[in-house]
């Protein structure tokens, strides 16, 4: 599903969206499984969100969109856009090589430049926090991209992430919540070709963006 | 629904008799989060929740059963791809199954890591603020608030929602140190002890026919010292060391692990030697609100993970040196 189509749904779902984009956007309601789903869940945000009572958006909801589809165009062959919609929920294939790189390298190391996001080195710190000179950190020599990083160094990554999701888990009593970003982790999904993650990048910038204001 | 009641009618019995509850510390922050820790880490339940963070959102499933074999989860994505995370006393199974491999971190002895208790981690009371709120209606449950919000930038800042009699999370949300939302985890529906089935914490995925990947780090007792040969000399205010383990000789190279925490957040400190199988690339890496760092030395890589801020693995692998003897 393109980002375009997600944000017309969101839109739909505040209501926010042209009369047209409406039509074509329940239109594909009606047929396409992917689309329905995500509907759904984006009502169930928007409930969670602003903290409503846990009512969601209930299974009826698509019965209602089919069927208001049947009353507005009868005769419209229904079948034929549902095969042509429809498409398995299979999720994303991941490769082997690339599956198990969960940490995302986020902006590029340059010889000489601050460790990235630079942002987070020139923050205002709120209490004296000096770096001592016992060691002397190698140069930053090679981007810290996906596309660099090999599959030992991905591997070896996951471990340390693994071993202490493992060991510390239950600190501040959160439990498995603490295991929930590796499961959400859809590595190829957010990655460009040239090891960029988009999506990560995105979050970053946000997030140290917050932090350093 | 007569059944659920009497569920969690019975876990705020059983919770209460084990001391955990008390009426006159119910609104009491630090019994809250015990009442929560308990609750997460003792009480069997299962349900669907979802997770947002940014544009993301995933529709998630937990079966959590702790009786007389220990404590066994599974946790598996509803939507997109098929990914979970199976954990019992064996280590925890990161499966993806759409690629048919299975990355595993063997178990190990909790004493290993033992948790520093909040009752006993003063500086928690200097590195947050915590607030008592009201109470909500939550995936057909009544939940109180609470608020813990962090004092500086150094780490992250939560609003629970916690079931009123049992203490069970049925509302998580993530906030930076100027209240930003970062990430919300929420249960649409939640059962509790006999309603729980079982047969979840089971994958659906032929898993004998995965291939399995180690983590090859050190699980066993191995060999600890009395002080860490290497550790950070400098550390955020709040941040104290909770655990501490080393491997090896240095003639074959090391490893040591050691945890620190501000009795709600923590972080990892691996230091190995670069003879290690596998090194790691320098640098600042993200995952979700998982931060890691990296540092190579001529000797030594020095990763730091944890769930907090970027600032915060940075600044910490930075001050890493040989321990002061």
């Amino acid at each position: 599903m393109s980002k375009e189509t997600r944000e017309h749904l969101s839109a739909l779902v505040d209501g926010e969206v042209s009369r047209e984009t409406s039509r074509f956007l329940v239109r594909r309601l009606g047929a396409d499984d992917e689309l329905r789903a995500t509907w759904t869940r984006y009502h169930l945000v928007r409930d969670c969100l602003r903290h409503q009572d846990g009512s969601i958006a209930g299974e009826d909801l698509c019965a209602r969109v089919s069927s208001a589809l049947e009353n507005e165009q009868p005769g419209t062959s229904t079948r034929v856009l549902r095969a042509s919609w429809l498409k398995p929920v299979t999720g994303v294939a991941i490769a082997a090589s690339v599956a198990l790189m969960a940490i995302v390298a986020v902006g590029p190391r340059i010889s000489g430049m601050p460790a990235a996001p630079d942002n987070v080195a020139n923050q205002p710190q709120a209490e004296p926090f000096t770096s001592p000179q016992s060691l002397t950190a190698a140069p930053y020599s090679s981007q810290a991209s996906l596309a660099g990083r090999s599959n030992s160094q991905s591997q070896k990554m996951n471990a340390y992430l693994l071993r202490h999701y493992q060991a510390t888990g239950t600190t501040g009593g959160k439990g498995f919540v603490t295991f929930v970003p590796i499961v959400i982790t859809r590595s190829a999904s957010g990655v460009e070709p040239d090891g960029r993650a988009t999506d990560s990048d995105s979050d970053v910038s946000k997030d140290e963006e917050a932090t350093s204001r | 629904m007569r059944s659920r009641v009497a569920s969690w009618f019975l876990t705020a019995v059983i919770l209460g008799s084990a001391g955990i509850v008390s009426a006159s510390n119910i609104e009491d922050p630090r019994s809250m989060l015990e009442q929560m820790r308990m609750a997460m880490s003792q009480m069997t339940y299962q349900g669907t929740f979802v997770y947002v963070q940014g544009e993301d959102v995933e529709t998630m499933r937990i079966t959590h059963v702790s009786d007389e074999h220990g404590v066994r989860e599974r946790l598996v994505a509803v939507s997109g791809a098929p990914r979970e995370i199976l954990r019992d006393s064996n280590g925890v199974r990161w499966v993806l199954a759409d690629d048919h491999s299975i990355f595993e971190d063997p178990g190990f002895n909790r004493s290993f890591f033992p948790e520093l208790p909040l009752d006993q981690h003063d500086e928690t009371d200097l590195s947050y603020t915590m607030k008592v709120g009201s109470v909500e209606r939550i995936a057909g449950h009544q939940a109180r608030n609470l608020k813990v919000l962090p004092r500086d930038q150094y780490r992250y800042g939560y609003s629970l929602w916690l079931e009123q009699h049992s203490g069970l999370l049925l509302k998580w949300e993530l906030v930076d140190y100027n209240r930003k939302p970062l990430a919300t985890l929420m249960f649409t529906d939640i059962r509790l002890g006999s309603e729980v089935d079982g047969n979840e914490l089971m994958s659906t995925s032929q898993l004998k026919k995965f291939k399995t990947t180690a983590s090859k780090l050190p699980a066993g007792r191995g060999h600890t010292i009395k002080t860490p040969k290497w550790q950070p000399d400098k550390l955020p205010p709040g941040f104290r060391m909770t655990a501490h383990r080393y491997f090896g000789q240095e003639s074959e190279g090391i490893y040591e692990h050691l945890v620190y925490s501000d009795g709600l957040a923590a972080v990892s400190v691996y230091i190995e030697s670069r003879k290690a199988e596998g090194g790691v690339q320098d640098g600042i890496s993200k995952l979700g609100t998982t931060h890691a760092f990296s540092r190579v030395t001529d000797e030594l890589t020095i990763t730091v993970v944890g769930d907090v801020p970027a600032i915060t693995v940075k600044e910490i692998a930075e001050a890493v040196g040989i321990a002061a003897p």
